[in-house]
């Protein structure tokens, strides 16, 4: 009933190719939008923004940029956390090198260079596959950290081998470093976001996704029909990482503030991965829901004792946490192995039939 | 009947009276980034049983401080600098009157904020060492002494106080290849150009603190004169075990403060004789300070150490509890000058800058020979007590030394220059001028 397609004719082929040939699926994301753009900002607090809304949209960003590569061209990879540091750090060095440069530019910018380093480390892929493929990115992720680390030019030969977010404008307004608000950075990493996701999805369903599906699904089949393999398993790289790249920079600059080498360690290049797996590989809303999942429910979690006045400590809280996150990932991938965009499409589905299933 | 109801009247009153001061009277917030989980657990949580503990017995045996209860919260990070954010930013919505980050990664995110969200950071014998420049960082204090102290006493205790007779010798410098052990590199480097030595960096990495077999290999070929040690958790008990593996002499092989961690030393036992420590504190159970926290807090059952295992007696854990007592004694300084028991953050400020614990409070505290006297200034907020360099004897931890004495005229010019340097690259950046002293 709320979701009913009768009566909505697609006349044209314009229409039949729309982004939302269903009007439903239009309104809940304007919905979702005005959520996002009105709702939030004048309800959350500074907690809010930036324990739960900006790592979010980031995360969802980074696993935006790994899905594309996973889930839509097939090729696994273990580096997304490296890719994201190589992000960062060139946004640092151009920051630093060029005081003068627009952030926006600066931080566009700077995904060039992961994209780059991961196209190099995506040429293997041209003769090693699935598993292969992966030792072949973790050399990756091994190597860039190890760079962060002992390569000083990186971070401005500073004492702690730290890299420092200056504080920048943005016309007038300061957008990174102490002195912007939560809510400012929120806006940005939003716009951001927004744009990148826009450009993501018609990508993926125009040409060049069909070609990377058809890589992921049967790669001698695609090279039959004339498919140029390497053009699209590189171009995967290409998109991927330049999307990875961004979100580091948003992560450091937008949001940490600071980081050194081991925050880009393999930790965060799983949790990426889980955040596309759980979220569904092959989807673009799948990254938002399992960053959802994955980086704001646990800080929702941690406050339940409290409100229920149970005397737990700290310590035990952050144990409870672990178990129940890994119990719900164990258990939304028992329900629905094909991650939580597939759930949703099944709800979506059903509401559509519904009150008649056949 | 008449009586019954003066009597409700009367207790009603009385009621009142007693709850409206209680709700006035609010708590002071003085939450901890703990980390009882992840890598660093093992010394961390000693620490962090320690401040909870002293603060708990401030709570029990004088009712909090100046009549006013302590709230010490715990946050746990986990070492994790994302965990940081989320604690700090929970914290400061709570109330909290202080951040106290545990951790470089997280304190160099929350450094630059404290001076736009006006909280005092307390980062006790942490942090940066240019922290000490109050007029730079007017919100950041790490007493009672800084890593650049450290070294420079360190330096001065091997050397036999003439830094000269080091010439053409090789020390190197076991790390944690974190900022945090990179911190004292800066000041061993000048040392080393002007006194004629030569500083081996030896970094280990996150991932081998447990088996540092490379390094000690590289220090096996190397044979340094000394062992510098800069590690934290598991590194530490990984790099005297290779160390003993290895053979290195014991008598050269020197910690800084984080390694004075008996369990690290217990599982060799007799075998790291000879290995020392610079450390600010030395533990003493039978302290009356001790004493008082082992009678209302231990004994009633409020402590979560290990008593087993114990911890009781430990250098950690007693670090632990002096560090909450200087933060009582800032608490106690804020509440003297603003006049009033319930402070807020500005006015804890200036309570740490006005920590002054010499000999007779110390003795007042029941904390003798515990740690050296210091006292902070506006200008100066690492207070830079001295320290002694304890000895393992096969057990437990001796004094070797009497206090040492940091070179100033070597630290101070670096930190103006590293201070200034923060304040250039995080522009804009106060600058507090009022400072003179």
């Amino acid at each position: 009933m709320l979701y009913r397609v009768a009566g909505q004719f697609k006349t044209s082929y314009q229409a039949d190719y729309a982004l939302f040939p269903v009007r439903q699926d239009a309104w809940l994301l304007v919905f979702i939008l005005l959520l996002a753009f009105v709702v939030f900002p004048m309800t959350a607090n500074e907690f809010m923004f930036r324990a739960m809304l900006t790592p979010v949209l980031i995360y969802s960003l980074a696993a935006l940029g790994l899905n594309i590569l996973t889930g839509y061209a097939g090729q696994l990879s273990l580096g997304t956390g490296a890719f994201m540091g190589v992000g960062a750090y060139a946004c640092y060095k151009l920051v630093t090198i060029f005081p003068e440069m627009n952030i926006v530019v600066a931080i566009f910018l700077s995904g060039f260079f992961s994209a780059a380093v991961g196209v190099a480390f995506g040429l293997p892929s041209l003769r090693i596959k699935g598993f292969y493929l992966a030792i072949a990115t973790l050399a990756a992720q091994f190597f860039l950290v190890w760079l962060f680390q002992k390569w000083a030019w990186l971070y401005n030969y500073s004492a702690s081998g730290a890299i420092q977010v200056p504080n920048i404008k943005l016309f007038g307004v300061t957008v990174a470093g102490a002195h912007a608000t939560a809510l400012t950075q929120y806006y940005f990493v939003l716009c951001v976001v927004c744009v990148v996701t826009f450009l993501a999805i018609n990508l993926t369903r125009g040409r060049i996704g069909r070609i990377w599906k058809s890589v992921r699904d049967m790669d001698i089949a695609a090279e039959l029909v004339g498919i140029n393999l390497m053009k699209a398993k590189l171009t995967a790289f290409f998109v991927s990482s330049y999307i990875v790249g961004i979100s580091g920079a948003l992560f450091v600059f937008l949001w940490r503030g600071a980081a050194e080498a081991e925050l880009f360690d393999i930790q965060l290049s799983f949790k990426v991965l889980f955040i596309a797996i759980i979220g569904g590989l092959g989807s673009i809303m799948g990254n938002f829901l399992g960053a959802i999942l994955i980086v704001a429910l646990p800080v929702l979690i941690s406050f339940v004792p409290g409100l229920l006045g149970l005397p737990i400590g700290a310590a035990m809280v952050e144990h409870l946490n672990v178990m129940i996150i890994g119990m719900l990932i164990i258990g939304f991938l028992i329900v629905e192995p094909h991650g939580l965009a597939r759930f949703w499409a099944m709800i979506r589905e059903k509401l559509i039939i519904w009150p008649f299933p056949h | 009947m008449r009586l019954t109801i003066k009597t409700a009247v009367l207790a009603t009153i009385f009621a009142a009276g007693l709850t409206a001061p209680a709700l006035a009277q609010d708590t002071l917030k003085l939450p901890n980034m703990s980390y009882r989980t992840g890598p660093f657990a093992a010394t961390g949580t000693p620490h962090m049983n320690g401040q909870l503990d002293y603060m708990t017995m401030l709570n029990e045996r004088d009712g909090g401080i100046n009549g006013v209860k302590v709230q010490f919260d715990e946050c746990e990070t986990g070492y994790n600098t994302e965990k940081g954010v989320e604690c700090y930013e929970k914290m400061r919505s709570e109330g909290a009157l202080v951040t106290q980050p545990w951790s470089t990664g997280i304190t160099l995110q929350v450094l630059p904020r404290t001076n736009v969200d006006k909280i005092p950071m307390y980062a006790p014998g942490y942090g940066f060492s240019a922290m000490q420049d109050g007029k730079t960082f007017s919100w950041a204090f790490n007493p009672p002494t800084s890593y650049w102290d450290g070294a420079s006493m360190i330096m001065n205790a091997i050397s036999g106080d003439n830094l000269d007779s080091l010439k053409g010798k090789k020390i190197a410098l076991l790390h944690l290849d974190h900022p945090y052990g990179k911190e004292p590199i800066p000041l061993l480097e000048a040392l080393a150009a002007k006194h004629g030595f030569e500083l081996l960096l030896v970094p280990v990495g996150m991932s081998e603190m447990q088996s540092q077999s490379a390094q000690w290999l590289q220090i096996r070929r190397e044979k340094p004169d000394f062992v510098l040690m800069w590690g934290w958790g598991a590194m530490n008990g990984g790099a005297i075990t290779e160390a003993v593996k290895t053979r290195y002499p014991m008598n050269q092989f020197v910690s800084i403060w984080w390694g004075a961690h008996e369990p690290d030393l217990s599982l060799v036992g007799d075998q790291a004789k000879g290995y020392r420590a610079l450390s600010w504190n030395f533990a003493d159970s039978d302290s009356k300070l001790m004493q008082d926290v082992k009678k209302y807090v231990v004994d009633a059952g409020k402590s979560q150490i290990n008593q087993a295992g114990g911890e009781f007696d430990t250098t950690a854990y007693q670090r632990g509890i002096l560090m909450s007592v200087i933060m009582a004694e800032g608490v106690r300084a804020a509440q003297d000058l603003a006049g009033t028991p319930n402070i807020d953050r500005e006015q804890l400020r200036g309570g740490f800058e006005n920590i002054k614990l010499d000999d007779t409070r110390l003795a007042e505290l029941g904390a003798t020979d515990m740690m050296a006297p210091f006292s902070t200034s506006c200008a100066n907020h690492t207070g830079h007590a001295k320290a002694w360099m304890i000895e393992w004897d096969g057990s437990k931890f001796v004094k070797v030394t009497d206090l040492l004495t940091a070179d100033r005229a070597e630290i101070d010019p670096l930190v103006e220059k590293a201070a200034a340097a923060y304040a250039a690259a995080n522009q804009p950046w106060p600058i507090n001028d009022a400072c003179t002293d």
